[in-house]
């Protein structure tokens, strides 16, 4: 997993990174590269600072600088050695790379008749590590049941394991479940992946396990991919990550009409925060999703913080997982 | 008898040198114009193509004689296969590996090198201007190495052999 993020470093940052142990590099979250400031690892979300000698302090000024040729051959090889046929990606300000890991970048933008053109003289990258946890969404299961059906809208502040969780919802129901006594069969699931997290496709091939029965719309806007997906694929079961615009709302209220499941994540730290959203607001009004779940993570592991029904009364988590054992 | 052959050994390799240094005159302004023609497509494929730098080297020197298309293919090649290395080192190496075998000169190197530094690293524009601003150079060389291969290609035939001839006649 962390062989691709390698393989898009400077020799000379690879050579730091490398020195950092196994267990180490299996928590690694986020890794910050900023030209001439201190190189910054995020594990366990806690952010540290990276030496030359691949130590780990908590002292910004002992810490490995990276220098502008390393800035430079790092987005050489992020964009293939073709930094002209990413100015999509530059102007919204990430590269997706193989593995699914998403690259932050912040520089000097070009503007044109006030709109972002894209980014030049690049100096911050922040490489977002994703990893799959196979699994992880076991416990969204029995929620998943009790809805009947019903949509489902992941709700957490961001870097809390709501794209990770979906991508194994998406592989769960695709390929079919057991929860409590009875077998779920498998159904058709249709992926929206608008920043390519979800699936992490190359090439359009997803590189992430996200189940048999599934299709992935890479790198497509929400709103107009729910609706591609509707008419040409026939989808049981739509997945999309962030909700936010008036637009994702309207697509998702014409998908659940059409009698499709929708699962989306948006962020928000709590359903208070949903009713606040203007985007979000007519959805949780319309009771387009007849489940809400907030996600946390703690040490490490994500975990059902809340859950409440279409009209925004709260479930006991046990009663939740006690009904569908029904 | 042994002077004789020797004689013909000497006007022989002469008159090929000559025959070489003139062949060698004639293709420098032809390879020229080629590596011009082989820049702006690849001009034309990051420009209109958005086509990934590797593709778009190897799409650009293909239709070319051996010489110029080794080049690209060489540099589209390392791309590929050299983990870790820069757009620009691969060029540089690729320059350097097949320079031998063309006839052109180090001003058309040169050009070539300073290209190499800015390949793929930003924006459609930017690279459009890099490119013409390469072709702008090229174009001059050719013009130079079109005057020389007029001037001295003729030349280097009959010297050959004349040198040939001379030195000849002083062993005698």
């Amino acid at each position: 997993m962390i062989e691709s993020v390698l393989s898009v470093l400077s020799h000379h940052l690879k050579l730091v990174i490398r020195q950092l142990s196994a267990a180490e590099l299996s928590e690694l979250e986020e890794l910050r590269i900023r030209q001439n400031r201190p190189l910054e690892i995020i594990s366990r979300g806690r952010s540290r600072f990276l030496t030359a000698d691949g130590t780990v302090t908590d002292e910004p000024g002992k810490a490995y600088h990276p220098t502008s040729e390393d800035c430079a051959k790092l987005l050489d090889l992020l964009t293939n050695h073709s930094v002209y046929s990413y100015e999509e990606e530059l102007k919204r300000g990430f590269i997706t790379i193989s593995g699914g890991h998403r690259v932050g970048l912040a520089g000097r933008t070009v503007l044109e008749q006030g709109q972002v053109k894209l980014l030049r003289e690049i100096s911050s990258f922040n490489i977002r590590i994703a990893r799959e946890r196979t699994g992880c969404a076991s416990q969204l299961l029995p929620l998943l049941s009790d809805a009947r059906g019903g949509s489902i809208l992941l709700v957490s502040p961001p870097q809390h394991g709501k794209t990770t969780m979906l991508r194994d919802l998406a592989r769960s129901i695709s390929g079919g479940y057991t929860c409590g006594q009875i077998r779920v069969p498998g159904r058709k699931v249709g992926i929206i992946d608008e920043r390519s997290e979800i699936a992490a496709c190359v090439k359009g091939v997803p590189t992430f396990d996200v189940g048999p029965r599934t299709d992935v719309l890479d790198h497509c806007p929400k709103a107009e991919g729910m609706m591609m997906m509707i008419r040409s694929m026939s989808p049981e079961v739509l997945i999309v990550d962030e909700l936010g615009r008036d637009e994702d709302a309207a697509a998702v209220h014409e998908a659940i009409h059409a009698g499709i499941q929708v699962l989306a994540t948006a962020h928000a730290a709590s359903l208070g925060d949903i009713e606040k959203r203007p985007g979000l607001r007519t959805l949780y009004e319309s009771r387009a999703f007849s489940r809400y779940i907030v996600l946390r993570k703690l040490q490490d592991k994500v975990r059902v913080a809340a859950a409440f029904d279409e009209s925004g009364s709260a479930l006991t988590l046990a009663a939740a997982a006690g009904t569908s054992g029904r | 008898m042994l002077n004789v052959l020797g004689a013909v050994l000497i006007l022989f390799a002469s008159t090929m040198f000559g025959f070489r240094q003139s062949l060698q005159l004639s293709r420098r302004p032809k390879q020229i114009r080629e590596l011009i023609q082989a820049l702006q497509r690849l001009e034309t494929e990051i420009v209109y193509g958005f086509t990934p730098l590797s593709d778009a080297l190897q799409s650009a020197g293909r239709p070319f004689s051996p010489a110029i298309a080794a080049l690209f293919q060489e540099a589209a090649g390392r791309l590929e296969s050299d983990q870790g290395r820069t757009a620009e080192e691969c060029w540089a190496r690729a320059v350097e590996t097949v320079w031998a075998d063309t006839s052109m000169k180090t001003g058309e190197r040169e050009v070539l090198e300073r290209l190499g530094c800015s390949l793929g690293i930003s924006d459609r524009d930017d690279q459009q201007k890099h490119i013409r601003l390469a072709v702008t150079h090229l174009q001059a060389e050719e013009q130079k190495a079109s005057t020389a291969q007029q001037k001295y290609a003729g030349m280097w035939k009959s010297l050959g052999l004349l040198a040939g001839a001379l030195i000849v006649i002083i062993m005698v």
